[in-house]
């Protein structure tokens, strides 16, 4: 029988770091299209609509861009925050929170509106996210509370929240009882950048934040900082970081980003808010960090796979019948894929020839 | 008779590095056979295969005379190899009955284990009560629980993994006398160690290995400490060269009644510390393992917040309240004594790791940016003067080997020129030719006008490198005196907590 042992490499590889991520998305295919057709379904058909179709069919391109760009806009401020090791789960929260934020503005300065209201939309959103990923930050270096429970706690009251705000104070008087902001002013809407088309300002925001996250985190003194807490943390106390210092710039920075992408998507996309504004973006964009490699580059591309699993997905719901949950199959069993896979960066796999029997 | 042990030919190959190459000798019973070499020399992955934590790739291993396989320490156990490993594993929290009653294979009755432990601990001597919690034990007591647990299985074969390193020089003296019983009663002993004189006053033979290969095995009686040394290392042993008629000047450290909270269950806070070095001074602090060197290191590095002003001063200005950046920039440097997480990050570049301290003395960082010529280039010049094997700056800390790793963290904290440098445990751990390169670099800093503060277990180190010398008992500091004005066994009552001789 052969066997094989795990061994730890004496440098972690740096070409399994950039092929597991390649990997996990081929594997997902592969074994997609193995249980969609063990259970009845076309899956090789499936695996096609879901991540071949968006590709092929320029229309759906700008699909692509407008998808893309939230995921990649958390996705970025989560990969700081995980570098960091601060495991912010309520990115979700965040993006609402700031979502709700910039909503405020647009209807204050609603009919009273100018050339600022975006900008100041863009830092009330910043500024949302933020004080939300606060609360996490509050609670982890005074308290020692877990971030993982408390930020992903928040998310649900941030939901109430919306359902409260849209039902009653912020209800639009003209709306016919439905339960939703009035449209904001042109005022407080993102323009397109290509006439005709769906892609709005949003789209080259992301990369541009993606850019400028990868080359902060990759020069700075800061990105430096997450990167040694979460590497070694009492190293870090020696060379002089804090480490409740680096918690709360890290659920600032990915609070703040979270709530810059649900800005962006209630003046863009959505154009009001209403109950249905939290569309799981900020759950996805876990994978997203993860799929990228926590780092920002790998964000941008991580993000557009995420945003073809979901384009592909709503494709396969009309041509094939399949359900809407498929995706959050597929998205799963990428990050399964890609965290199991991760274990090859740092070990190989070597033969071992079988010894003889023990004779003690 | 048969030969207790024999190992024949016994190879292992890891990723890159051959850790045996045909290594055969054999242990008589009733034998004290010393296995010498340096660190990497491949004395542990020798033994962890005789106690069936490893397997060998090629070679046999005979017992008694019969080959035999041992596929897990439990096999080994079986057989009759006992092992104390020089890290214990106990539970600080429970007591010493129920630390030895885990690690039995087989289940046996509490009263009656008490009564066997209490026996075996009668019939050698190793007094220490059943009931007490570990967390109370010193070091040298904790290493006897270990030491219990594997004579309660009547070994024939016991191996000790540098028991000495964290224990006083009377502590040394009792388990000398143990083991020699053991041997007379008939019980191979196995001895790790590089400590020579030790190997001198208590092996019949000693087995040298170095680079995996076995060099020589003698008779460690007819050797000199320098011959037997020599062997290990290959070539020649540099002494430390410490030029004649030194002065010492100006004051640059003064701690004054330095007191540390306790910030653990089990950890040692510093109590009321107090001491002086001057620029030029090399001052040694002895003392058994977790009397409170961790808490002083981290007190005086800044990482333990401090709370007076005036405790601590350099150059006479208080930094007391200072962090450890505020103090680096200060010039006061530490090396903390864990290499890997604490003074280096293992998944880091040795270009980045340098970025860890030097960034602020050093210039590499302008405007929030880090400059990364800089830190190579500074990098590059630690790695050629303290000759580190590294590929380059851009290695990760975590390829290095611990000696390797070690220079470079010496290196990059020496080459900034701190005008007070506080290193612990310089040598842990660390070949002979490259403890001998950092002591030596240690003294030409001092030559060249700094304060140093070396807080180190090993008493060899701090008597060929100290000037003067003070010893930390339970958190507290004795007063610091010249070196020659101690006997080794005035500093091992002070190491073992007898003060008496302070007043006079």
């Amino acid at each position: 029988m052969m066997q094989f042992r795990l061994e730890k490499r004496r440098e972690p590889s740096r070409f399994m770091l950039y092929a597991t991520p390649v990997a996990a998305v081929f594997l997902t295919m592969v074994i997609g299209a193995i249980i969609f057709s063990a259970i009845g379904f076309d899956g090789i058909g499936a695996v096609r609509e879901i991540f071949l179709t968006p590709l092929t069919n320029s229309y759906k391109w700008q699909d692509l861009g407008v998808k893309a760009a939230p995921l990649i806009i958390i996705g970025v401020g989560l990969s700081i925050a995980y570098r960091a090791n601060v495991w912010n789960i309520g990115a979700e929260g965040q993006y609402i929170m700031g979502g709700l934020a910039a909503t405020w503005v647009a209807l204050a300065s609603h009919g009273s509106g100018g050339w600022w209201t975006l900008p100041a939309m863009m830092l009330a959103g910043m500024a949302g996210g933020a004080a939300y990923g606060a609360i996490p930050a509050l609670l982890k270096t005074r308290l020692n509370v877990n971030e993982i429970l408390t930020s992903l706690m928040l998310t649900y009251a941030s939901v109430q929240l919306i359902y409260y705000l849209v039902r009653a104070p912020w209800k639009d008087p003209m709306g016919m009882g439905f339960p939703q902001t009035r449209r904001f002013a042109s005022e407080a809407l993102l323009p397109n950048i290509f006439p005709g088309t769906i892609v709005h300002a949003g789209v080259p925001i992301a990369v541009i934040v993606a850019l400028i996250a990868w080359f902060i985190m990759s020069r700075s003194v800061f990105g430096y900082q997450m990167r040694v807490v979460g590497a070694a943390p009492h190293a870090a106390r020696y060379g002089g970081f804090s480490e409740n210092k680096t918690i709360w710039l890290a659920l600032l920075v990915s609070g703040g980003l979270a709530g810059l992408a649900g800005m962006l998507e209630v003046a863009g996309p959505f154009q009001r808010m209403v109950p249905g504004f939290p569309t799981n973006y900020g759950f996805t964009a876990i994978i997203v960090a993860f799929l990228g490699r926590l780092n920002p580059l790998g964000v941008i591309f991580a993000g557009i796979v995420m945003a073809i699993t979901f384009v592909g997905g709503e494709v396969a719901q009309t041509t094939i019948g399949l359900s809407n949950s498929a995706t959050g199959v597929f998205q799963a069993m990428m990050l399964f894929f890609l965290l199991a896979g991760d274990i090859l960066v740092r070990y190989r796999l070597k033969r071992v020839v079988p010894q003889t029997e023990a004779r003690v | 008779m048969p030969n207790r042990l024999e190992l024949r030919g016994i190879t292992k190959q890891f990723p890159g590095v051959l850790a045996n190459d045909h290594v055969s000798f054999a242990v008589k019973p009733g034998e004290i056979h010393a296995l010498l070499g340096e660190n990497g020399a491949g004395k542990s992955t020798l033994v962890k295969m005789i106690y069936g934590i490893m397997q060998p790739d090629s070679g046999e291993i005979r017992w008694n005379g019969e080959p035999v396989l041992v596929p897990n320490p439990k096999a080994a156990r079986r057989l009759g190899i006992g092992m104390v490993f020089q890290h214990f594993s106990l539970f600080e929290a429970l007591t010493v009955l129920e630390n030895i009653a885990l690690g039995m294979d087989a289940k046996i009755p509490s009263r009656e284990l008490e009564a066997r432990i209490r026996e075996v601990m009668q019939t050698y001597g190793l007094l220490l009560d059943p009931h007490r919690t570990v967390a109370t034990l010193s070091v040298g007591e904790r290493q006897r629980i270990e030491i219990v647990r594997a004579l309660l299985l009547n070994p024939k074969l016991l191996i000790m993994d540098e028991p000495t390193s964290v224990l006083t020089p009377q502590e040394v003296d009792q388990l000398f006398t143990v083991l020699r019983q053991l041997a007379s009663e008939g019980c191979s002993i196995l001895y790790i160690s590089h400590k020579l004189h030790e190997i001198k006053a208590l092996c019949d033979t000693a087995t040298i290995l170095r680079g995996g290969k076995l060099v020589d095995t003698c008779d460690p009686k007819a050797e000199t400490s320098r011959s037997m040394a020599e062997k290990m290392i290959g070539t020649g042993l540099k002494d430390i060269i410490k030029p004649e008629g030194r002065r010492f000047g100006e004051p640059k450290l003064v701690v004054n009644g330095l007191t540390t909270r306790k910030t653990g269950d089990f950890d040692v806070p510093v109590t009321d510390v107090s001491f002086t070095v001057r620029s030029g001074e090399i001052l040694g602090i002895a003392g058994v393992a977790g009397n409170g060197q961790n808490a002083l290191l981290d007190a005086l590095s800044g990482e333990l917040k401090g709370e007076e002003r005036e405790a601590i001063s350099i150059d006479g200005r208080a930094i007391g309240l200072m962090d450890t950046t505020e103090r680096r920039r200060h010039g006061l440097c530490a090396v903390p004594e864990e290499r890997n997480g604490h003074a280096a990050v293992g998944d880091f570049s040795l270009s980045d790791n340098s970025v860890l301290t030097a960034r602020d003395r050093l210039g590499m960082v302008m405007l929030g940016l880090i400059n990364s010529g800089a830190a190579n280039t500074y990098t590059g010049k630690v790695i050629a003067d303290f000759a580190v094997k590294a590929l380059g700056p851009a290695a990760t800390a975590g390829s290095l080997s611990g000696g390797n790793l070690q220079k470079y963290i010496m290196g990059r904290e020496i080459l900034q020129k701190p005008t007070v440098l506080v290193v612990s445990q310089p040598t842990w751990g660390v070949d002979a030719g490259a403890a001998a390169a950092i002591h030596q670099a240690l003294v030409n800093l001092a030559t060249a006008g700094s304060a140093i503060v070396v807080i180190s277990q090993d008493l060899d180190e701090l008597r060929a490198l100290s000037d003067t010398l003070a010893v930390i008992n339970m958190g507290r500091l004795s007063a610091s005196r010249p070196l020659g004005d101690f006997s080794v066994e005035e500093i091992g009552l002070l190491m073992g907590g007898v003060h008496g001789e302070e007043a006079a």
